[in-house]
């Protein structure tokens, strides 16, 4: 009986050491990944910087150009959303208004809900077409012929994804803030110029930087899992199995650095 | 003297279980073909050659130089000098053919930009086909397009090797020009050195042609298959026939 309960003691311990050890591999397997590939883009030739350029801004394109109206027609909803409540508990005070904006919604959820976006769609297009290069050999093909895979698959991704990032957090935040305004106009009868007004006046260098710098990581953080994902693949069967695992991950990890982000903040 | 552009010093295949460790030699405009029963190594020499694969022990020389001993951007270079084909065609199946043939004549900056268009236009037309097709897309092309496209992918880089580990088709895209015919009009005279693993019977076998007869992960024996007819070993016999390689 003892040994029995020594036997089902172990495992439970193994159990939580790997629980623990597991984020922390990926967390260390991840920083792997990142020092190959900025060390890959100290190995690009001059030539090669304009052709990456190009792959760069395609990516933007992809990211971000495309996907802007649907982050205008989430933003527009979510600030309508976000103002109901407020509408609801009868807050009239639009400094009280612009505070909770910039807590609630600057801060965490628009970044949260733009990586949420881009991990499932750009992320998850990126596994998808890196994976199928990786299982039809085509990565192989042109490893063996003297193309860096990180400067030329991963590097233009990193750096689209991050300012595409950016870019549409801005947009959302936008969005959000014309959405939240117009229902307060009609419901609450603060004019959109005040609550506008309110709501620029609370941003700060030192808070548009933490934004600024939890939205880098959270771009730099989904492509790395991403690509990581896509490079992991053997075989086309593995391409439906990474797909769902690696926005999963990806969007974990996007929570967790604006949990930290905000414990710094605020904590 | 011909420059020694392959050499193999205690080569151990990174294969199960561990092979015996062996030595080999390519020099410039040889052509070898590689033979051996299913899972004699052939691939996976490939592979090791083309850098997919590290392998358990030994040296790798390509063009006078120890690969590992190479920084990467130098190593880059010289891989930029190697053309691979393996079992899949590996193209960028959302990019047209045209894309495809461009990548690393532009990576490799092989022509100036200006002059991609034109170069990869008059290279397809050189191999007898149709321009039309480089503004298809790659996921649009049937399995012998692929192929074809490929092995001209590896070609238009004017490799100084070339390593084929794939089961080159028999027909062409143009009728009555075959891949014998093809060899023959546009590889060879680019003179490189040729390390071709592609099935029975794809290329033409004559008595001059030089095998590298390989065996659970080692080499065996390499030389001209008439010399290969009278060796001690049987298996090296065997696939020492001009008939198939």
């Amino acid at each position: 009986m003892k040994s029995a309960a020594r036997g089902g003691f172990w495992p439970v311990v193994e159990g939580v050491g790997a629980l623990v050890a597991g984020p922390l591999t990926r967390l260390r397997e991840e920083l792997d990944f990142l020092a190959i590939v900025l060390i890959s883009a100290g190995l690009v030739t001059r030539g090669q910087w304009r052709f990456l350029f190009r792959h760069t801004l395609q990516q933007i394109y992809f990211t971000a150009v495309q996907r802007a109206y649907i982050f205008t027609v989430v933003g527009l909803i979510i600030g309508a959303l976000v103002a109901l409540p407020l509408i609801v508990f009868g807050i009239h005070d639009p400094q009280l208004l612009g505070r909770i904006m910039h807590i609630m919604m600057y801060h965490q959820l628009d970044p949260i809900l733009a990586s949420l976006f881009v991990a499932g769609m750009s992320g998850a297009a990126i596994t998808a077409e890196l994976g199928e290069l990786k299982a039809n050999q085509a990565i192989e093909h042109l490893v063996a012929m003297g193309l860096n895979p990180y400067s030329f698959f991963v590097l233009p991704r990193l750096i689209g994804v991050v300012l595409s990032l950016l870019v549409l957090a801005l947009w959302l935040n936008i969005g959000v803030t014309v959405g939240a305004g117009g229902m307060l106009s009609v419901y609450q009868n603060i004019p959109p110029t005040v609550f506008f007004r309110v709501c620029l006046s609370g941003l700060s260098h030192g808070s548009l930087a933490l934004t600024g710098g939890m939205v880098v990581m959270q771009g730099i953080h989904i492509v790395l899992v991403q690509t990581q994902r896509a490079f992991r693949v053997n075989a086309y069967v593995d391409i439906p199995r990474a797909l769902p695992s690696a926005f999963a991950q990806s969007f974990i990890g996007c929570l967790i650095i604006t949990l930290l982000v905000s414990l710094l903040r605020y904590g | 003297m011909a420059e020694t552009l392959v050499r193999l010093r205690g080569l151990e295949l990174n294969l199960h279980p561990p092979p015996r460790p062996f030595d080999f030699r390519a020099m410039a405009g040889e052509t070898w073909m590689l033979v051996g029963a299913v899972g004699s190594g052939r691939r996976e020499l490939i592979r090791t050659i083309a850098g997919l694969s590290v392998p358990r022990t030994g040296y790798i020389e390509l063009f006078g130089q120890v690969v590992e001993r190479m920084n990467p951007r130098a190593r880059a270079r010289l891989r930029g000098r190697i053309g691979v084909v393996l079992e899949h065609a590996g193209l960028v199946p959302a990019w047209s053919v045209f894309e495809n043939l461009a990548l690393l004549v532009r990576y490799h900056r092989l022509v100036p930009d200006g002059e991609v268009e034109g170069y990869v236009t008059a290279f397809v037309e050189s191999c007898r086909l149709p321009p039309a097709i480089l503004a298809r897309q790659a996921n649009e092309l049937s399995p012998l397009e692929n192929s074809w496209i490929g092995l001209l992918r590896a070609l238009i880089i004017k490799p100084r090797l070339l390593l084929v580990s794939a089961y080159l088709p028999r027909e062409t895209l143009v009728a009555g020009y075959g891949v014998w015919t093809f060899f023959e009009e546009m590889v060879v005279p680019m003179r490189m050195t040729i390390m071709v693993d592609a099935g029975p019977q794809a290329l033409p076998m004559d008595p001059k042609t030089d095998l590298l007869v390989m065996d659970q992960g080692t080499l065996l024996a390499a030389g001209r298959a008439v010399d290969l007819a009278g060796h001690p070993d049987a298996l090296v016999r065997r696939f020492a026939r001009f008939d198939h390689a």
